[in-house]
């Protein structure tokens, strides 16, 4: 067995006398907005594996692989396009249906995926939890990022599709990067409340897909807002995906006025339902191991 | 207590668990119902589900250890065990108590877990890597090393999916190994893979305890512990009943288990027909013990009370081992002892051949039947011993070891040889 004792076979080199930031303390409760946001930045690399793996994972053993990602809402744009656009002609504010009803899907998609990732990925991963520390944070973090990809791909056909019916961008589409992080922020909150709820109540997972389907019937993204009733339109935006789809296509489509009123309720409510989110899952978090 | 040679300090460390809680209130109908105070944290509703739901799996847990010292955690099965460690790893919080780690700690409570079926062996050593705390960087570098280790380098770009279980956990152990941590928790984690592998795997545990590393240990195999730990801190119902020398306390936690012997069972409790009033068990030198080496014989002797005659008796004695698994019984009718009757007080010594069990701990059931109508009129369940070997153990060895007679005739060289023990690839040149 003399193999056994070269240093190829034995890890060397420990322990580290000199690196004694690491460490920590175990105690029973913390502060109410003790957040450890510390922890998640240090665990970035990981956030950034977990985020690769599910989409290696995600696309493997398919023969069309990552065009998977982007067949769903093309498919979805096509019936729209019929049902909405042709037979009950749903008004588009002037711009082809097609790609109106495009841009509408394309935002939805990476919210709702980032939702539903987001609030099923604790029990997804319920044996990582089990038995290894790390900040859980970064699980939904890692799931509201990952669907990025697919929206980037979505993106750049939507591009194409405008151009083909004659659509340039404009300087507007700057303003897409923070639409993008406040929809991402969205799906975040989401994530916060519904995943450690998804931890104790299954409920959760069989709830998401009708919720969301409601949820996207309630934005604007087979009709343009304009269609809803003036005395409603309060009521409407108070839905903050409202602000965030329609500042999306005036991004995309550089058409319009940007409408401000309806996308500072958005971000108040983000900010809530975001701050609150951190506080209820930090919370939760703590009997995710014994629960899940 | 932050003082530069104490790794891990604890002060009454506590953790309490709710019985029957996940039927209980579970449902989502019934938090709705209790509306959003509950949302906010599970201390809320403390005193909503009847008489004491609650348990305790650790209370009380005060304890220091010191850089580069071995300890081993001893207890039988829910003693609190796997909750020190979940506490210490930070996978869940204490319920009470407060601690502190000083520097990187490694946990491996189960290997392999976060593994992904799907991806190569390569993409799994950087998940499994990062999932254990190290950076890309640092895995990237100890690649090869890791590799090397775990000898499954002509499969390291398949699929994990399609690799044995030996495979499998020779890959996340060795990336374990290369953890480098300052302080080391171990759930049983050593004993895995074949007998070459294991012994890769205890001389790894050895240089890190070398390099000045704190190992905490979990296991029921005796002969690890002692071979590994100075000391051992011993749990018992959620307590530390025990924290010193490794030798005393495994005395007492041998003493434990041989007192927690299951009562008397009698199918007439009232009258009954025999009583086994003591059982001992002595080694090859004469001496009572508890602790035996592979291949001793043991001699079992049972005094017993017969307050009536019990005709043509079969006196039997079962061993079981710590997981339950039947072993073996020796039977006064199957070997041939033509015993007419039992009456009056007794003694029955039984002395078995070498024992060739494999390393672990076993008790033994003492019962004695009416052979006629095979009814049972005595049995004694728990007496306790330990069996070890620095190798044969029940996670990769079955219920016990023989040699055997190997010959192996290869179709590519001429005539026939006997193998030598492989060892590895290399080692087969010399």
């Amino acid at each position: 067995m003399s193999v056994l004792s070269t240093d190829r076979d034995v890890p060397s080199g420990l322990p580290r006398k000199g690196s004694r930031a690491s460490g920590y303390d175990l105690r029973p409760s913390r502060g109410l907005f003790d957040l450890e946001l510390g922890d998640v930045w240090r665990a970035r690399e990981l956030l950034f594996v977990l985020m690769m793996r599910d989409v290696q994972v995600l696309y493997r053993q398919a023969i069309l692989g990552v065009a998977w990602a982007i067949i769903q809402p093309v498919f979805a744009v096509i019936i729209f396009t019929i049902v909405f656009g042709h037979f009950a002609r749903i008004s588009s504010d002037g711009l082809p249906y097609s790609v109106f009803a495009f841009a509408g899907v394309l935002i939805w998609t990476y919210f709702s995926e980032s939702v539903r990732r987001s609030a099923t990925a604790l029990v997804t991963d319920a044996e990582l939890v089990r038995k290894i520390y790390f900040p859980r944070l970064i699980i939904p973090l890692g799931s509201v990022i990952a669907p990025l990809i697919e929206f980037s791909i979505g993106f750049v056909i939507l591009l194409l599709l405008m151009i083909w019916h004659g659509l340039y961008p404009t300087w507007h589409l700057l303003a897409i990067p923070p639409l993008l992080l406040v929809a991402g922020a969205l799906a975040l909150s989401m994530g916060l409340w519904l995943g450690p709820l998804n931890v104790r109540f299954r409920d959760i997972k069989h709830t998401l897909p009708f919720m969301l389907q409601i949820w996207m019937y309630a934005s604007p993204i087979v009709y343009p807002p304009s269609i809803v009733p003036a005395e409603w339109r309060w009521a409407y935006s108070l839905n903050p995906m409202v602000g965030v789809i329609d500042g999306f296509r005036w991004a995309v489509f550089g058409q319009g006025q940007l409408n401000l009123a309806t996308l500072g309720v958005s971000l108040v409510m983000i900010a809530v339902l975001l701050v609150s989110g951190l506080v209820f899952f930090k919370r939760q978090e703590r009997v995710f191991a014994d629960v899940i | 207590m932050t003082t530069n040679d104490i790794a891990i300090s604890v002060r009454g460390l506590g953790k309490r668990y709710r019985r029957g809680r996940r039927n209980k209130s579970n449902s989502f109908r019934e938090v709705l119902v209790d509306g959003a105070k509950s949302l906010f944290g599970p201390r809320a509703k403390a005193v909503d589900d009847g008489p004491s739901p609650d348990f305790w799996a650790l209370r009380n847990a005060t304890f220091d250890i010191a850089r580069g010292e071995n300890v081993g955690i001893i207890g039988l099965n829910g003693a609190g065990k796997s909750t020190l460690l979940k506490i210490l790893s930070r996978i869940t919080t204490p319920t009470e108590g407060t601690g502190r780690i000083e520097g990187r700690l490694g946990a491996l409570l189960e290997v392999g877990t976060g593994f992904h079926q799907e991806l190569t062996g390569r993409e799994n050593v950087f998940l499994y890597g990062s999932i254990l705390g190290m950076s890309r960087e640092e895995i990237a570098r100890k690649f090869d090393a890791i590799v090397a280790f775990s000898e499954i380098e002509d499969f390291i770009d398949t699929p994990v999916k399609r690799y044995s279980s030996g495979m499998y956990v020779r890959l996340a152990f060795s990336v374990a190994a290369h953890l480098d941590p300052d302080i080391l928790l171990l759930d049983e984690v050593l004993a895995v893979g074949d007998f070459t592998f294991q012994r890769k795997c205890i001389d790894f545990a050895h240089e890190l305890e070398k390099k000045g590393a704190t190992i905490l240990f979990v296991s029921h195999n005796m002969f690890s512990i002692k071979s590994m730990c100075q000391r051992v801190i011993y749990l018992k119902r959620g307590e530390v009943v025990f924290d010193g020398p490794t030798d005393e306390g495994l005395k007492l936690y041998e003493t434990d288990c041989r007192l927690a012997v299951a009562p008397w069972f009698h199918p007439d409790p009232d009258t009954p027909v025999i009583d086994i009033t003591d059982v001992e068990l002595i080694g090859e030198d004469g001496e009572r013990k508890q602790l035996f080496e592979f291949g001793e014989r043991m001699t079992i002797r049972v005094r017993y009370d017969a307050k009536d005659t019990i005709l043509d008796p079969d006196i039997r004695i079962g061993v079981n081992r710590s997981d339950e698994v039947h072993c073996s019984t020796f039977s006064s009718v199957a070997d041939g002892i033509g015993l007419s009757a039992l009456s009056g007080q007794g003694e029955i010594e039984l002395t078995t051949p070498p024992i060739k069990l494999v390393s672990d701990l076993y008790t033994l059931t003492i019962s004695v039947r009416e052979k006629k109508f095979g009814r049972l009129v005595v049995a004694r369940l728990g007496e306790t011993f330990h069996v070890r070997h620095p190798v044969f153990a029940s996670n990769a060895f079955g219920v016990f070891n023989e040699k055997g007679n190997w010959k192996i005739a290869s179709d590519n060289s001429a005539g026939m040889y006997t193998l030598m023990p492989r060892v590895s690839a290399k080692d087969n040149v010399s």
